[in-house]
């Protein structure tokens, strides 16, 4: 990998201090408000507790804005001729992707370990094996979100679209089980919203597969193949869109 | 041994929109040997760009073969021996000019030093400042530099001026001529007719997705040397003035309009001498044939 390209994304990235609000600050201020300020945060979930829960579900809404973002640059990049402008060394579009991939996911790392930090400092509770699955989990599950920022960028070509990408994810967290705990038929809903099997897969080493019921305070159960197939199903969606949308922005060209 | 570095044979480029077939480059040949400066003029729309979009690999012609160094264009760009300042490229705004110039590097095997290449192409002091907050002039420098980190033995510039100042357009080409003199082979594209004069040793017109003329600058520059001459007259003395006009060698065209006498010449300083003075004409004016002029005889003459 070019590491120089790599360092020198990631400077560019840090130096956007708004950027690196919405991407880490945010998330982290949410969790100390919803997760670890309430008196409902230690209430017990299996061997972990509530703090947990909502650390987890920050974390992964940071996790996803990250590589949001970052999908969505590419796009931008493309439409400044940035991309032209690399088309003119030696440097192959794998190298190029391969580079984002890793800049994408050091900077979604950013929030999960600022958010399990502060988790860690402020009562969230579960055995060493949860937080290490939850956090591979929510790392390697933002990255198909990249493909969705992507997305949003190739169809609408503006860097504005990009920003609404961003942003439509706080909806998608509402949808998606991560802001509050869904039950019912709002529950029955959000099974079929991208966020939600992404982030039921990264809880489910702490549920054990259910998820939170806030009326009764107990789990309801949810099989395996729910979340699983939300996920692959969404993330299949958003390669065939981001193939599609790529070879029509070259015959563009 | 002079080598050729570019070979064009044929090359067409069609474009189809919404049903329509463009015809971008309508068969071009072309064959360019080391150390030439070489000006591919023509006005927008020519398809200059378009031949240089192939010729680097950005685009597959249509039909025809087209080599560089007898490669194909991107195992060319791969290896270092073609770059360019495009039109089109663009900047990432939010890196500073000496990032951007690392970042380039970085994706080279062996790439001059950043200093010599920064000096080379006048962004010494400018290092440390974001490229969002240089002038255009500037960001074309930068644009410059990036191509010769390559260090390629061939440089291709499209509309490298467009956009600068009197001041930012000399500076820029006194650091081409810089490089063509370390044996670099140039092609730039422009559609003003004084920058191909000035640095071109050899001029090939582009119209309509076709060469019109392909010669030494001093050849290309009879072909367009038409001068029109413009004076006012009394109204008595017009006739007789326009008659002597025409009857001068040189004169392509005598028009008249009002009081105003225009001629058309490739002697244009004879034809002020002999006619201004004898019929007491005033308000002289001399301009150059504009280009788009120099084109529509060309493509007259070709189609002819």
């Amino acid at each position: 990998m070019n590491t120089t390209f790599y360092r020198l994304e990631l400077r560019r990235l840090v130096r956007d201090y708004t950027n690196m609000f919405f991407t880490a600050g945010l998330p982290a201020f949410l969790y100390l408000i919803f997760g670890a300020g309430p008196e409902y945060g230690s209430d017990p979930i299996r061997e972990g507790n509530v703090s947990m829960w909502i650390m987890i579900a920050m974390a992964a809404y940071g996790a996803v804005t990250a590589t949001t973002g970052i999908g969505g640059s590419v796009a931008v990049e493309r439409m400044q001729g940035w991309t032209r402008q690399l088309g003119l060394t030696p440097m192959s579009d794998r190298d190029y992707v391969t580079v984002k991939a890793a800049v994408a996911a050091t900077i979604a790392a950013v929030p999960i370990l600022l958010i399990y930090s502060l988790g860690y400092l402020t009562g969230a509770k579960a055995p060493l094996s949860v937080w290490l699955i939850s956090g591979a989990i929510v790392l390697v599950g933002a990255v198909s979100f990249a493909l969705y920022g992507l997305n949003f960028g190739l169809a609408f070509r503006s860097e504005a679209a990009v920003s609404a990408a961003g942003g439509s994810l706080v909806v998608l967290s509402f949808l998606g089980n991560i802001f509050i705990p869904l039950s019912g038929w709002q529950l029955a809903v959000a099974k079929f919203t991208p966020l939600y099997g992404y982030v039921s897969l990264a809880r489910r080493a702490l549920t054990g597969g259910g998820t939170l019921d806030v009326e009764t305070g107990g789990l309801i159960d949810v099989p395996l193949w729910q979340p699983l197939t939300n996920a692959v199903v969404w993330t299949t969606v958003f390669a065939v869109a981001a193939l599609f949308l790529v070879k029509r922005s070259r015959t563009r060209q | 041994m002079e080598h050729s570095c570019l070979h064009l044979r044929a090359l067409k480029k069609e474009f189809n929109t919404k049903g329509d077939i463009t015809r971008a480059v309508d068969g071009v040949d072309l064959e360019v040997r080391q150390g030439e400066i070489v000006a591919l003029l023509g006005p927008n729309g020519a398809g200059k760009t378009t031949t240089i979009d192939m010729i680097l690999g950005f685009t597959d012609p249509t039909s025809g073969t087209l080599s560089v160094f007898g490669e194909s264009p991107r195992d060319a760009v791969r290896a270092g021996r073609v770059s360019a300042v495009l039109q089109t490229g663009g900047l990432l705004r939010d890196l500073k000019v000496g990032e951007t110039l690392e970042l380039v590097a970085s994706t080279y095997q062996n790439p001059p030093p950043i200093e010599e290449v920064a000096t080379r192409a006048g962004l010494d002091g400018l290092e440390k400042r974001k490229v969002q907050q240089c002038s255009g002039g500037e960001q074309q420098r930068l644009r410059f530099a990036l191509a010769l980190l390559a260090n390629p033995d061939l440089l291709i510039l499209d509309e490298p001026t467009s956009g600068m100042d009197v001041g930012g357009r000399q500076t820029f080409w006194e650091s081409m001529r810089a490089e063509a003199a370390r044996g670099r082979t140039v092609v730039f594209a422009t559609h003003y007719l004084q920058e191909a004069e000035d640095y071109a040793e050899r001029i090939v017109m582009m119209a309509d997705g076709r060469i019109v003329a392909d010669g030494s600058t001093d050849q290309i520059r009879n072909l367009a040397t038409d001068r029109r001459v413009s004076a006012r007259f009394s109204p008595a003395e017009l006739e007789a003035a326009a008659a002597a006009a025409r009857a001068m060698p040189g004169t392509n065209s005598v028009e008249v309009q009002d009081n105003r006498l225009i001629v058309a010449t490739v002697d244009s300083d004879a034809v002020a001498r002999n006619i201004l003075g004898p019929w007491n004409g005033s308000d002289l004016e001399v301009s150059a044939a504009s280009l788009e002029d120099a084109f529509v005889n060309l493509t007259q003459e070709i189609q002819s």
